[in-house]
């Protein structure tokens, strides 16, 4: 995965830069989308390694299954991308694509799981208090997990902020066991 | 003392009541792979070279690789519960292991945790494993004997405090038989001593930690073991864990010595974990930086002055020195010691005692070559008596084996050279020496002056060991007092020599052997 990454950021990097400078952020990401769609359906290994089409063939049979909603950029990045045989990057390309995309809107998603279901203004309490300790736009994603007991956990990228009650017994539970 | 329910109760109602568990923001990874104990790991942004992380089932890793989107990490103990995608968590911590006097007689791991079923270690202090040694201003030069209580050594290759004495040689030469001796020698003497076991087998370790105890030298011996069974990580963390428990006693002003056996097997754990983090293979196969990993460990044996104590304790020592001896143990592979680990740890090193296979085999135990063998600043440090007498056992021994070589071709040797050779011999067999029997400095003295005073040169050759303890055992019960007072001050003077010759007299007109 990490080898993943480090393959795939200069693609992103390309592809970011040049939506940027065309003003095709959305355009792009939605291709991305679709894109990484195609390679994550169950048959599209088997075709995307076999042995007997050429590299163009496989770039050409990909951008006809995406079809209508890729541009040229779309379909040349699948040239590149099919001439140095790196389909396999396209999730990982879309996601570095995605945050790179929130850095440069000030955005960042945070998720947040939580014990029992919030209200809005729980919601917008824990959106405007991330927004102050990370300094910019914060979009929440919410799950539920009962399992937590209570409270709620917080991921923003790397940033964890574990206030649940299922890890509060886990820390009283090591102190008792001391 | 037992304790009844009620006392129980409310000492978990104090736990509770005291326990604080607020809401905790950390960086978290993902395990992406796990091989030979050698995790990587997936975010963790905000970790530091050599931090602490704690895996989500509760065991430690150590990170060592910080790469631009993975962190190699080594794992702590088994990895085989560790799965891809669990999560990794910072803990902010370096690696400490526990110091302290409560550690004296037990058998630990490389992290501090007692294996020797004698139940936890109630240590309140630790100490990270990785530090830096004392600067040059807190050092204090080698100047007092660390006596090691085995004549050949003693006589020399005398060893200081503070000293790092390498001991290198062949397998099965008898290299651990010198450390432990030395250990046992250091009984009543004030002097904490740590034996790391390296990648041994877990039955050589229980050996010596039974022999230790016979002779009543586990009361003030830490044993750190990481057996061959045990990981990698943990093989090549344990010196430093030992050397952490070794400076506390440094830093209090007192005495301590430290046996590595083997640092070998240490560089091959380092050389285990380095490849299988893909750091560059250098030569045989080592990572470029073998040479720091044992040099900033020896680095932190020394003698430390009093000003540094006194800091270090916060005023609590005044006026004590401190050192930290070590004697680390190297094995060479058919006599090789121009391969990479045995010249690095030589040069490093403070000295070094060479044995040898030829020497064991041939019934010389310990099997010390005296020609190889020197200590570049114990020379100092020895006992005033045996440095007087011992220069003349050198000399004898380096010009003997000069003779001895030379005289195989000649038929018939005139008188000098025949008396040189059977003194050569004499002396040779005089440093033979058993195992687990040290000696005192007082001893050592009778033994190197009935040799230089020519008390040996009519006694056969092969009579000399049977000349020798008869001579002990003599003196320890006429002469008592004698040998006390030469412990004591050991200062050698006309009046000492003709006590010790009258003495040696006296024993040969009553005694046989």
């Amino acid at each position: 995965m990490s080898e993943l990454t480090t393959a795939a950021r200069p693609y992103a990097k390309a592809v970011f830069e040049m939506a940027q400078e065309s003003g095709t952020l959305s355009e792009w990401s939605e291709q991305l989308a679709a894109m990484s769609a195609v390679v994550a359906a169950e048959d599209s290994a088997a075709l995307l390694s076999h042995p007997r089409m050429s590299k163009a063939q496989k770039a050409e049979i990909f951008s006809e299954v995406i079809g209508d909603g890729l541009t040229d950029g779309g379909r040349n990045l699948l040239m590149a991308l099919g001439e140095n045989d790196r389909f396999v990057l396209i999730p990982e390309i879309a996601s570095i694509y995605e945050v790179l995309k929130a850095e440069a809107e000030g955005a960042i998603e945070a998720e947040v799981i939580s014990a029992q279901e919030m209200t809005k203004k729980q919601e917008g309490a824990i959106a405007a208090a991330l927004q102050k300790r990370l300094g910019r736009e914060v979009k929440l994603v919410t799950s539920i997990d009962p399992s937590l007991m209570g409270g709620a956990i917080i991921r923003a990228g790397d940033l964890v902020i574990d206030g649940s009650i299922q890890s509060r017994l886990q820390k009283m539970k090591m102190a008792m066991a001391r | 003392m037992q304790l009844n329910p009620t006392e129980i109760s409310d000492l978990i109602k104090k736990r509770i009541e005291s326990f604080e568990a607020g809401t905790e923001a950390r960086t978290e990874g993902t395990v992406v792979s796990v091989t030979d104990g050698i995790v990587r790991i997936h975010g963790l942004g905000d970790v530091m070279s050599g931090e602490m992380i704690a895996f989500s089932n509760g065991i430690y890793g150590l990170a060592l690789n910080l790469e631009r989107d993975s962190v190699g990490a080594v794992v702590l103990g088994d990895y085989k519960t560790i799965t891809e995608g669990d999560t990794v968590k910072c803990t902010g911590r370096i690696l400490e292991v526990p110091v302290g006097e409560a550690l004296l007689g037990r058998v630990v791991d490389s992290l501090g945790a007692p294996i020797d079923g004698k139940g936890a270690i109630e240590s309140e202090l630790t100490a990270p494993v990785e530090q830096i040694a004392p600067g040059v201003i807190d050092r204090e030069p080698v100047n007092q004997p660390m006596e090691t209580g085995t004549k050949a050594l003693d006589a020399m290759v005398p060893v200081g405090r503070g000293q790092r004495e390498l001991i290198i040689g062949d397998r099965q030469t008898g290299k651990t038989a010198v450390a432990i001796d030395a250990i046992l020698n250091q009984k009543g003497k004030d002097v904490k001593c740590i034996y790391v076991a390296v990648g041994q087998k877990a039955s050589s370790v229980a050996g010596v930690v039974r022999k230790l105890e016979e002779h009543g030298a586990m009361e003030y011996t830490i044993v750190v073991a990481a057996n061959a069974s045990d990981p990698a990580s943990m093989q090549f963390l344990a010196p430093y864990a030992g050397c952490a428990m070794g400076e506390y006693f440094r830093d209090r002003g007192e005495d301590a010595l430290i046996v590595y056996d083997d640092l070998t097997k240490q560089a091959w754990a380092y050389r285990q974990v380095s490849l299988l983090l893909r750091r560059p293979p250098g030569r045989e196969a080592y990572p470029g930086d073998v040479f720091y990993l044992h040099s900033r460990l020896l680095e932190r044996s020394s003698r430390v002055t009093a000003d540094y104590v006194e800091r270090v304790t916060n005023g609590e020592v005044k006026g004590k020195t401190g050192s930290l001896t070590a004697l680390p143990i190297i094995e060479t592979q058919e006599g090789d010691v121009s391969a990479f680990v045995p010249t690095n740890v030589i040069s490093i090193t403070d000295g070094q005692i060479f044995l040898e296979t030829d020497l064991f085999n041939a019934g010389i135990r310990p099997a010390i070559n005296a020609g190889l063998s020197v200590s570049r600043v114990g020379g100092s440090a020895q006992t005033k008596i045996v440095k007087k007498l011992g220069g003349g056992v050198r000399l004898d021994l380096a010009q003997y084996r000069e003779l001895a070589a030379f005289s195989q071709f000649a038929s018939d040797l005139d008188e000098a050279t025949r008396k040189q050779l059977e003194r050569g011999q004499r002396v040779t067999e005089l440093m033979k020496q058993p195992q687990y029997s040290p000696m005192t400095t007082a001893e050592i003295s009778f033994s190197l002056f009935a040799a230089n005073e020519g008390f040996l040169d009519d006694v056969e050759a092969n009579k000399v060991v049977d000349f020798e303890a008869a001579m002990l055992s003599y003196l320890r019960s006429e002469k008592s007092d004698l040998l006390d007072s030469m412990n004591e001050s050991g200062n050698y003077d006309g009046d000492v020599a003709d006590s010790m010759r009258a003495a040696l007299e006296d024993f040969k007109s009553k005694n046989t052997w």
